[in-house]
């Protein structure tokens, strides 16, 4: 299984990410139509992108009442089937992310599902902030770069 | 997925980045586009614009007819009986007024390579040695900057970097693709520091955001120097056997204490020390990356020039992890600057700014305009314009307007009928570029690429064509021998043994050279003394000082109080390549287009709130649009911000076409004084594009 893994510390808030999900999502380019969100707080620096993380127990997937949330086969994203949606909210509530959000247009919640295994968010990320990774390989670059700390403190080598 | 679905790869030319694309199509329509993984330039990333060359190719508004101005309006005529008016003018114009009296302009809309070398050819071909280009205010202002200093224009080394200074520059909006560079730089433990009035967005992830006064970088640059020589952090290798004017530089650095730098940058003293012991620690593997936020000052070429000097002392010249002197991909050469000088013609702007036109034969753009009006030194009279759009992008737009609207023949090629083209006798419609086939080096790799043509339109001529189809029809068909734009691009691979077949089984790219460090070793540097010139004997010759020297923009030095803000303009939006791509309805929705950034104690003090609309004026003239109040640290106080290329506010209606770099001609068009005025309380919705 993989899953879209995000650094908030490669992240520059350019939302290219949220301009392709939005156009897949609804041909537009427009924030409320993208299941992955990037908030940034300019007094802080920081830009934090979000979205689902597919969880093994997923809450929203237990709390909706219609069924209509489900793990795929294919990809093991956890889909909401919009044809089943009663429009509850239950999920958004049930998400401890916030990565899920109303359509209130179709009037039935949303988020992300890996857009079928080729993510467009991860596509258009110019960062490299997101990325596609294996679960058993998610955030390895947290690792890599302490790596490269500890090289630095070492004096390995003449690459930081 | 229709079965009927191919994919092919090429590169992007939405902006000048050339990231590698898949082009999805179905039946012979682009249906859709993204990353192509295998090219080391993006790694399969793209930005929002590449997906949007589907939007362009199709846009209901393209021109696909050539259209001629007539009393009653646009009237749509066959290609042939355009080119042959137009070729007819163009020859009675010539045998009135001299070839000299006709220019050729190269835009950027349409490509970038072999474009703008076909258009210099056309000209001299003709017998005019009038070319022009929106390069007279964008690119040449660094390349002469660095050239001075080094005799090239490095590329960063981002790769194999340690720390990154970044001055003036916005890579995820300006060049999109460095910016997972730059991240993955950072993740080896590399830092960045930025160096911009704003906190861009390159900013957001800064180790150190300095908030720097528009137009001072010189003296922060000379306050690094000194911090450096003082430390005696300085390559000597470099200095003693590869450089001249050490001495010069070092006596013209003392001034340049801490204390001075803070009083004209607006830098604390104390972060100059900072910076400089970063600079020092890292050195050699530093990128010091100049953005074209530095060329639009009335000192920009020698603010550029001292910050070109850090590579040396820091040892980063052509060294990994560096600023790394690009060797090129070597091909025929188009232009005829050897074969039909024609400087005895007297270039337009070559005598008032010898530098851009003696380092880059590059005509004057300002200058031109002032000679199509005034008819001085000679008459302009025909303008040949290919996917430029001036009306937006160069100064005093009304200006511009006027000067065109005097032309006795103006001709537009062009995607759209832009503001520009609006002004023509004659539009002609322009391939896009994957209409088109043409080479395309990464310097920075060493790879190049041959562009796809995938797909073509009845009537829709690519660059090649027109230009060979005009000059045949001028009597200079000799100087455009090829066929097709095919047969060109077979000529222009002679000399690298390399041929088309083997280029277009490589679209990931073809390393046509390993790259190498440290070259200064082998071969002197392209500099008239062959070595680092911190003073240049080139430009003391002309008049110049031969050293970097600062000097404080007007707006510190003789402060106007009629006009008590400082304007900087330009600065990129990401769904944006200047004028280009508003006509996108999604990506002019996805913000709030046009803006004025504010600080919000400015603001305040003008009973502003976020999206109320204002007027904002300069001795030039004045515009209307809405404000963008901005979070404290986003923009200093007393400094406001509006990006160029808005058909509703056109910030080019207040930048003056008088105020220059000497060096280079380019214009003042970041550091502008200016007033701003509430207008009532109309609301705009709220920005989205922070």
């Amino acid at each position: 299984m993989r899953i879209v893994t995000m650094d908030p510390d490669s992240c520059v808030a350019c939302r290219n990410c949220e301009y392709a999900c939005a156009f897949k999502q609804a041909q537009t380019f427009e924030r409320r139509d993208s299941n992955i969100r990037v908030n940034f707080y300019p007094e802080e620096r920081v830009c934090i992108p979000g979205t689902c993380v597919h969880c093994e127990e997923p809450w929203c997937l237990e709390v909706c009442p219609a069924a209509a949330i489900r793990r795929s086969p294919d990809t093991g994203a956890v889909e909401i089937d919009p044809e089943r949606c009663a429009g509850c909210k239950m999920c958004l509530l049930a998400c401890p992310f916030g990565a899920i959000r109303f359509d209130a247009r179709a009037r039935v919640a949303r988020k992300c599902d890996l857009c079928g295994g080729d993510p467009r968010c991860v596509k258009f990320c110019i960062s490299g902030a997101l990325q596609y990774v294996e679960t058993e390989e998610a955030f390895g670059f947290r690792r890599a770069s302490f790596d490269a700390h500890l090289m630095q403190m070492f004096g390995k080598g003449d690459q930081p | 997925m229709s079965q009927t679905r191919q994919v092919f790869q090429t590169l992007c030319r939405m902006c000048d980045d050339h990231c590698a694309i898949n082009v999805y199509m179905e039946e012979g329509r682009v249906v859709d586009i993204d990353g192509y993984a295998e090219h080391p330039w993006n790694r399969g990333r793209l930005c929002s614009k590449g997906r949007a060359a589907v939007d362009l190719v199709y846009h209901p508004d393209r021109l696909w007819k050539p259209l001629k101005r007539t009393p009653s309006g646009w009237q749509e005529i066959p290609l042939e009986q355009a080119l042959d008016e137009i070729a007819g003018k163009l020859a009675s114009i010539r045998d009135a007024h001299g070839a000299r009296s006709i220019g050729v302009w190269k835009g950027e809309a349409v490509g970038f390579a072999q474009q703008e070398d076909l258009a210099r050819r056309f000209a001299h071909a003709i017998g005019s040695p009038n070319y022009f280009s929106n390069d007279s205010m964008c690119f040449n202002g660094r390349w002469i900057g660095y050239s001075t200093v080094h005799g090239a224009w490095s590329v960063p080394d981002y790769e194999n970097t340690r720390l990154v200074l970044m001055w003036g520059a916005n890579p995820p909006h300006a060049h999109p693709n460095m910016t997972q560079m730059i991240m993955r730089a950072r993740r080896r433990g590399g830092k960045l520091i930025v160096l911009d009035p704003r906190l861009s967005a390159v900013a957001r992830q800064a180790d150190l955001h300095a908030p720097i006064r528009p137009g001072t970088d010189g003296a922060l640059a000379w306050g690094l120097i000194r911090a450096l020589l003082e430390r005696g952090a300085y390559d000597r290798e470099l200095v003693a056997n590869h450089s001249v004017g050490f001495p010069q530089m070092q006596a013209y650095a003392e001034r340049f204490t801490p204390e001075y730098v803070e009083g004209e940058t607006g830098v604390p003293a104390s972060l100059v020390g900072e910076i400089a012991a970063a600079l020092a620690k890292a050195a050699p593997a530093v990128v010091n990356y100049v953005g074209n936020g530095l060329e639009h000052h009335e000192n920009g070429i020698n603010n550029i020039r001292a910050v070109a000097y850090l590579d040396t002392l820091l040892g980063a010249l052509d060294r990994k992890g560096g600023n790394r002197l690009a060797e090129g991909f070597l091909t025929n050469r188009l232009t005829l600057y050897q074969e039909r000088p024609l400087t005895e013609l007297e270039p337009i702007g070559a005598e008032r700014f010898p530098v851009l036109y003696g380092m880059r034969q590059e005509c004057h753009t300002m200058t031109a305009l002032e000679a199509i009006l005034s008819g001085r030194p000679y008459p302009l009279k025909a303008m040949v314009l290919t996917a430029a759009n001036p009306a937006m992008t160069n100064p005093n737009s009304e200006k511009v307007r006027r000067a065109f609207g005097a032309l006795e023949l103006f001709v537009v090629r062009d995607l759209f009928l832009t503001e520009t083209a609006q002004l023509a006798h004659y539009v002609l419609p322009a391939a896009s570029f994957l209409e088109r086939s043409e080479l395309h080096a990464h310097a920075m790799f060493q790879v190049v690429t041959l562009t796809r043509k995938l797909l073509s339109f009845p009537g829709v001529q690519d660059e090649y064509q027109f230009w060979h189809d005009l000059a045949h029809r001028l009597g200079a068909g000799a100087y455009f021998p090829w066929k097709n734009e095919e047969e060109l691009t077979r000529w222009l691979l002679e000399p690298s043994g390399l041929t088309l077949e083997q280029l277009a089984a490589h679209p990931e790219g073809y390393p046509y050279r390993p790259v190498r460090y440290e070259k200064w070793r082998e071969k002197p540097l392209r500099t008239p003394s062959g070595k680092v010139e911190f003073t240049s004997q080139y430009l003391k010759d002309l008049g110049y000082p031969e050293l970097a020297e600062y000097k404080p923009p007007s707006y510190l030095s003789s402060p106007d109080p009629e006009y008590p803000f400082v304007l900087v303009t330009g600065a990129r939006k990401l769904l944006f390549y200047h004028s280009r791509f508003q006509n996108i309805e999604r990506f002019a929705r996805a913000g709030r287009n046009p803006e004025m950034e504010m600080h919000p104690a400015d603001a305040a003090r003008l009973a502003l709130s976020d999206g109320d609309r204002v007027r904002v004026s300069s001795r030039v003239g004045t515009i209307e649009l809405p404000v963008t109040v901005t979070a404290p640290n986003e923009i200093p106080p007393r400094t406001v911000q509006i990006t160029h290329g808005y058909r509703q506010a056109n910030v080019n209606l207040l930048t003056p076409d008088d105020v220059f770099d000497p060096i280079s001609g380019f214009p003042l068009m970041k550091a502008l004084p200016v007033k701003v005025e509430r207008l009532g309380t109309e609301v705009t919705p709220r920005s989205t594009m922070p």
